[in-house]
């Protein structure tokens, strides 16, 4: 007897680990040899029963052939009840020639001078080869019945063996050593399709990494009668998620379609439960990121929300007129304040966006609503600027989130003005894109333009323009504004010549009619 | 004279003593505290003409005390919040908060909202002349600020009050959004599309018999809003 299971796992074609496993009892398969001798063996017992019945019949109790034929008889079925169809025949036969040979007359020949003793001979082997063959196809129906029940059984401890495994470890693994422990199986391997990994269990350790590869990729049975071996491909919903091989096996095609049902449940139960806890991780770590993003923006905000009250409320003149300077350094703490409170706005607002701590609220706008929104959330800033503004009703709606759209226009503005000239119009405006399925927005400066080499540089994070270094930035804005399209699965774009200005511009995508917001 | 009683409630020290400085400078009278319980409490032992409530507060917060606050009483709150989403901003409304001023904020733009906030309403045109309404079960009375919906019984905000007059005086004809914000809010108003969105809300909760189904205060989309009187 085998006592100690290897279990073999590897990945790809490498050999990855080995590791024992714990120690249990396993049968051997039945070998033919063994099989053949227990036949002869029958064979030998069942003439030797009847030898016996002769001796008794014409020995001990003399008979006359009709009683003799009929105790044959039923000798010829006790043989077949407790054997098979060989002994049972077999048996048939040597009684067939003794019943002859001891009782038919002339009695010491093996033949038969009453022609109606023909007819009793042969109607007694009929009738005895008849019996043998009925009793031996109850027996077989029987062995079947039973293995049929010992399969069901076998399942039944499968699926409550892969209903309790433990999902904290590999689930694969576990499933593999549970088809060599229920099933009594000397030799088990499991190719699991997506992530490519081989598993295997029981004594026998089988070589079949490629032929379990092909079955599960072709969704082939492959049988090797030689090696006593079965590879099937094992299929949830038509499609091959992989494919299990099983040697020396007595399973039936509807146990082996209900085990493979099993693996194919166990793998994808194993499967959505990773998704569910992988899910729910992001979720938590999604949440935690976000309030520690909150909890950053209140600390930074809060002083500086003190700074400002106090330096406007100075600015205003309601504390008394100030003296010149003293106005000249109360404006620069409250200018570095806005500087450093667009600072944290907009390193939050990156932070979360690349952090993926926000989800698209997406609803139906007007692209014109968009632009005019952004336009008045900026007014104070573009007041003194000359904007033109080319939208127009007529486009048709777009499925955005107006929020982040808005985040995006204005930092889009804030560059624009920052880059151009205060005396050079900004244009800003939508138009159909080609083919018709998306709105294009864009907005144009008379600026000094973008060479091509920083035109793939400037959505970095952090980057500045080289010539316009002395302007005040956080370097974040263009950053934040291709993060939001990329959310909404867009981009953005800029054409630009040096000296004739910049054209930055982006598609959003049309909203299916009849969902206007 | 006072040009009005204010309660900072605010976790932070440095926060309340600028405000209690800067307002006190402007004529108001003020105090503070640095929590929304004590907050509540304060409000229970005087009275007040505004409430300055900062958003984010350990303990109770500043949500659940706006809402404990407007469940008993009609006091101008103005929050300050330092998320300026749209969300939040609905969320305070929502609450129950009259005008929110996000963070960090300059002293002339609290000033101004402070003093939008505890306006008297302007005597509107035909406003001495608009008679209590009696319609579909809906009794308004003007002078007590009581509405009462098939015997239900609620009371209006200043700023709801002032809502529901300006459109009471210009029945079935419908007003823009713009109009409504400078009439109602003021002439630093305009923009702010939430907030009429959060009030007319809450006036259908108190005036219409079925909220979900308008027929008093109708939307005329993209347009504004609309006091439907049958004639």
């Amino acid at each position: 007897m085998a006592s100690v299971r290897e279990v073999i796992v590897r990945s790809g074609a490498i050999a990855a680990s080995r590791e024992r496993l714990d120690i249990f009892d396993m049968p051997k398969p039945r070998s033919t040899a063994r099989n053949n001798s227990r036949l002869i063996i029958r064979v030998v017992a069942s003439i030797a029963f009847i030898a016996a019945a002769t001796f008794i019949l014409f020995r001990l109790v003399p008979v006359n052939p009709t009683t003799a034929g009929f105790l044959y008889l039923v000798a010829i079925l006790l043989v077949a009840t407790k054997g098979g169809l060989v002994e049972s025949t077999i048996a048939s036969v040597v009684a067939m020639l003794c019943f002859n040979f001891f009782f038919l007359p002339p009695i010491g020949t093996l033949t038969i001078a009453d022609p109606q003793n023909w007819v009793a001979l042969f109607a007694f082997l009929a009738t005895s080869l008849t019996a043998s063959q009925l009793s031996a196809r109850v027996k077989r129906r029987a062995l079947e019945a039973e293995e049929r029940s010992r399969e069901v059984e076998r399942l039944y401890a499968l699926s409550r063996a892969l209903l309790l495994i433990d999902t904290s470890k590999s689930v694969a693994n576990q499933i593999v050593q549970q088809i060599a422990l229920t099933c009594e199986v000397p030799g088990v391997a499991l190719y699991v399709k997506g992530t490519g990994e081989l598993y295997q269990a029981g004594y026998t350790t089988l070589d079949v990494e490629a032929r379990l590869r092909e079955s599960a990729v072709r969704s082939a049975v492959l049988k090797d009668d030689a090696a006593n071996l079965v590879i099937t491909p094992i299929r949830l919903g038509g499609e091959p998620i992989g494919s299990l091989g099983l040697s020396g096996s007595a399973f039936s095609d509807a146990a082996l379609e209900s085990l493979l049902n099993l693996v194919a449940i166990g793998l994808e139960r194993a499967n959505s439960q990773k998704a569910v806890t992988q899910a729910e991780v992001a979720k938590q770590s999604e949440e935690l990121k976000s309030t520690l993003l909150d909890a950053i923006a209140h600390e930074f905000k809060t002083p500086l929300t003190s700074i400002k009250a106090v330096t406007t409320d100075l600015l205003s003149g309601s504390s008394g007129t100030l003296e010149a300077h003293q106005q000249e350094l109360i404006t620069i703490a409250d200018e570095s304040t806005d500087r450093l409170s667009k600072l944290v706005t907009d390193a939050i607002q990156l932070a979360r966006i690349e952090g993926g701590t926000f989800r698209l609220n997406l609803g139906v706008y007007f692209s014109s609503s968009l632009i005019n929104t952004a336009l008045r959330q900026m007014k104070s800033v573009i007041e003194e600027r000359k904007i033109n503004l080319n939208t127009s009703d007529d486009l048709p709606p777009v499925r955005v989130d107006a929020e982040l759209i808005q985040i995006v226009l204005t930092h889009l503005l804030d560059n624009a003005l920052k880059y151009s000239p205060p005396d050079n119009p900004i244009t800003i405006g939508a138009r159909l894109g080609e083919g018709g399925g998306k709105v294009i927005v864009y907005l144009a400066d008379k600026g000094q333009g973008i060479t091509v080499q920083e035109q793939a540089q400037i959505f970095e994070k952090f980057y500045r323009g080289k010539s316009e270094r002395h302007l005040q930035g956080t370097g974040m804005g263009l950053a934040i504004a291709r993060e939001i399209l990329r959310a909404h699965g867009e981009d953005i774009a800029v054409s630009s010549s040096p000296g004739q200005g910049s054209e930055f511009s982006f598609a959003l995508p049309i909203a299916p009619w009849g969902s206007r917001q | 004279m006072s040009a009005g009683k204010i309660l900072v409630i605010d976790d932070d020290p440095q926060i309340r003593r600028v405000m209690r400085s800067t307002l006190t400078a402007h004529g108001y009278q003020v105090n503070d505290t640095r929590s929304g319980e004590e907050g509540l409490e304060e409000l229970r032992k005087s009275s007040y003409d505004l409430v300055l409530l900062d958003m984010n507060m350990p303990g109770m917060g500043g949500m659940e005390t706006c809402r404990t606050i407007r469940s008993g009483s009609d006091i101008a709150i103005i929050m300050l919040t330092v998320n300026n989403t749209e969300r939040q901003k609905v969320d305070a409304l929502d609450a129950g908060a009259d005008d929110y001023v996000t963070k960090p904020f300059s002293t002339p733009e609290l000033l101004a909202r402070i003093r939008a906030s505890l306006r008297r309403l302007p005597q509107l045109p035909g406003y001495a002349d608009l008679q209590p309404l009696a319609a579909q079960g809906v009794n308004i009375d003007l002078s007590s600020r009581k509405v009462t919906v098939h015997g239900r019984a609620s009371r209006l905000t200043a700023r709801e009050f002032g809502l529901l007059t300006y459109f009471l005086a210009r029945p079935n004809k419908t007003i823009a959004h713009r109009e409504l914000l400078q009439a109602v809010w003021g002439p630093d108003y305009g923009d702010e599309l939430e907030y009429l969105r959060v009030f007319v809300n809450r006036l259908r909760k108190k005036i219409e018999p079925d909220p979900s189904k308008p027929v008093f205060l109708v939307t005329d989309a993209w347009a504004g809003y609309r006091f439907h009187l049958s004639q």
